[in-house]
């Protein structure tokens, strides 16, 4: 029984790859949530969920207001709207001000998984040409989950990762094949 | 930004009730929280007390503050998807049908770029002196802020954008005057609008409307006050009206329901079912 109650991801520009990977390598079945906040255009309201579900192995779907979070499913923050984890395990989306230039906002998504998760929560920031994010993580780490970044190295465009890594001591640095195989062990055991 | 705690925000919910009779405890509690504390770092006010004693003492301050609580729409013309198909397909299939008394509500306006919206639509159909537009506000600011007009000049930038997907028959440009900024909203589409002065979310309800707009506000509400919302707005339409919300917000099991048929899915468009008395 894993001890996490779920994943969130966060990316821009050169993320779509990697987490396709992501989704293409975790199994079937995934026994947690995965909240993906993915910037992206605002007006373009299909297509992205149909291109990441293409390889995955879980269903990849944009979540409406107040949906049950549930295991085993993605659910990518739609496009012009925020997407927040409300209390009793629901999606909560807004239409608040864009943060960091975004609407969906990483920070605002992990922030509010942090909340409602605390300690059971693997945070993930993959690349991207901005900061949002880099404050999410940080509270996911001061909340006492799990925090991960895409190395540097590996990332197409690296501004989030190292804005991440400029303010808060992750718990992992990982290439993609390693942050699949870190999700992979931390709900087998 | 301050970090609210669920204690501070109930607190702030009770003396909001208390002072000013009006219930925030039916609001989503993650957005309630996000805002409350950008409120407050936007009034610069570091202590919970000192926005209670705020709340409590000044019914001006109180008005301005539930306005800035009250999340805007984000620009104008959003979705220029749902305000074709109303060009296209709905206002002109029940065109003959407007009689001067084809009632459409807008409750709970904060901003009125729903509202300018949509009588650009309709002045672009001729339709704009055939219906009665109802806009409910709930704090005179909201007022205020609509009658200004202001679109700040980002946003001004998106609805131009918007409107040109929603292939509008003129140029967005002469639906407002610029200034260095900001522009400013063609402020004669409304001047027929009726504004509602709301103290709660129901009172003074137009009753007999034929479609109300009410997009992207359900989401700042927990699923009890959704479904509160739902049932009162659902009262207030005429047999088979019109009900749009926004496109991610969905009334659910719309299968087992004996209210609302599900219209286009996509744009989130419902319409009150049609109940015979036999």
């Amino acid at each position: 029984m894993s001890t996490y109650k779920a994943v969130i991801i966060g990316g821009s520009a050169g993320s779509f790859q990697v987490v396709t990977k992501i989704l293409s390598s975790i199994p079937t079945g995934f026994p947690l949530p995965i909240l993906l906040c993915l910037h992206r255009l605002k007006h373009v309201r299909s297509g992205f969920v149909e291109a990441l579900s293409l390889k995955s192995n879980i269903p990849v779907i944009e979540p409406n207001d107040k949906d049950s979070l549930k295991p085993g499913i993605a659910y990518l923050a739609p496009a012009n709207y925020h997407m927040y984890v409300e209390l009793a395990n629901r999606i909560a989306l807004s239409t608040d001000d864009p943060v960091n230039h975004s609407r969906p906002a990483i920070d605002l998504s992990f922030i509010t998984a942090a909340n409602a998760y605390r300690q059971k929560l693997i945070g993930i920031i993959l690349s991207g040409a901005n900061r949002d994010g880099a404050m999410g993580l940080k509270k996911v780490h001061e909340h006492g989950g799990t925090t991960i970044v895409q190395d540097p190295a590996e990332c197409e465009v690296k501004t989030m990762t190292e804005a991440s890594l400029q303010i808060t001591q992750v718990n992992y640095v990982y290439r993609s094949d390693e942050i699949i195989n870190f999700l992979k062990k931390s709900v087998r055991s | 930004m301050i970090e609210l705690s669920v204690v501070d925000t109930r607190t702030i919910c009770r003396i909001v009730q208390e002072k000013h009779q009006f219930d925030l405890s039916g609001f989503a509690h993650t957005s309630l929280k996000y805002r409350l504390a950008k409120l407050m770092a936007q009034y610069k006010i570091q202590e919970l007390d000192i926005l209670l004693a705020k709340i409590g003492q000044d019914d001006g301050f109180f008005d301005s503050f539930l306005h800035d609580l009250l999340v805007p729409s984000t620009e104008m013309f959003r979705d220029p998807s749902l305000w074709r198909w109303l060009k296209e397909g709905y206002f002109p299939s029940i065109k003959d049908k407007m009689t001067g008394n084809y009632k459409i509500w807008l409750p709970l306006c904060v901003d009125g770029y729903e509202l300018h919206t949509l009588t650009i639509v309709l002045k672009e159909l001729e339709l704009l002196d055939k219906v009665k537009i109802i806009a409910g506000v709930l704090t005179n600011k909201s007022k205020e802020v609509i009658e200004e007009g202001i679109l700040p000049l980002k946003k001004y930038e998106i609805s131009a954008e918007n409107y040109k997907r929603y292939q509008g028959q003129a140029n967005f440009d002469d639906y407002v005057a610029k200034h260095d900024y900001y522009v400013v909203r063609d402020r004669s589409l409304i001047k027929n609008v009726q504004f509602i002065k709301q103290n709660n979310l129901f009172d003074h309800a137009p009753g007999n409307v034929k479609l109300i707009l009410f997009r992207n506000h359900c989401i700042y509400f927990n699923p009890s006050m959704q479904e509160r919302v739902l049932v009162e707005l659902h009262h207030n339409l005429s047999a088979t009206g019109l009900f749009i919300i926004g496109a991610k917000e969905k009334i659910k099991n719309i299968e087992s329901s004996d209210t609302y048929d599900l219209i286009d899915e996509g744009e989130s468009v419902y319409k009150k079912k049609f109940v015979s008395k036999s």
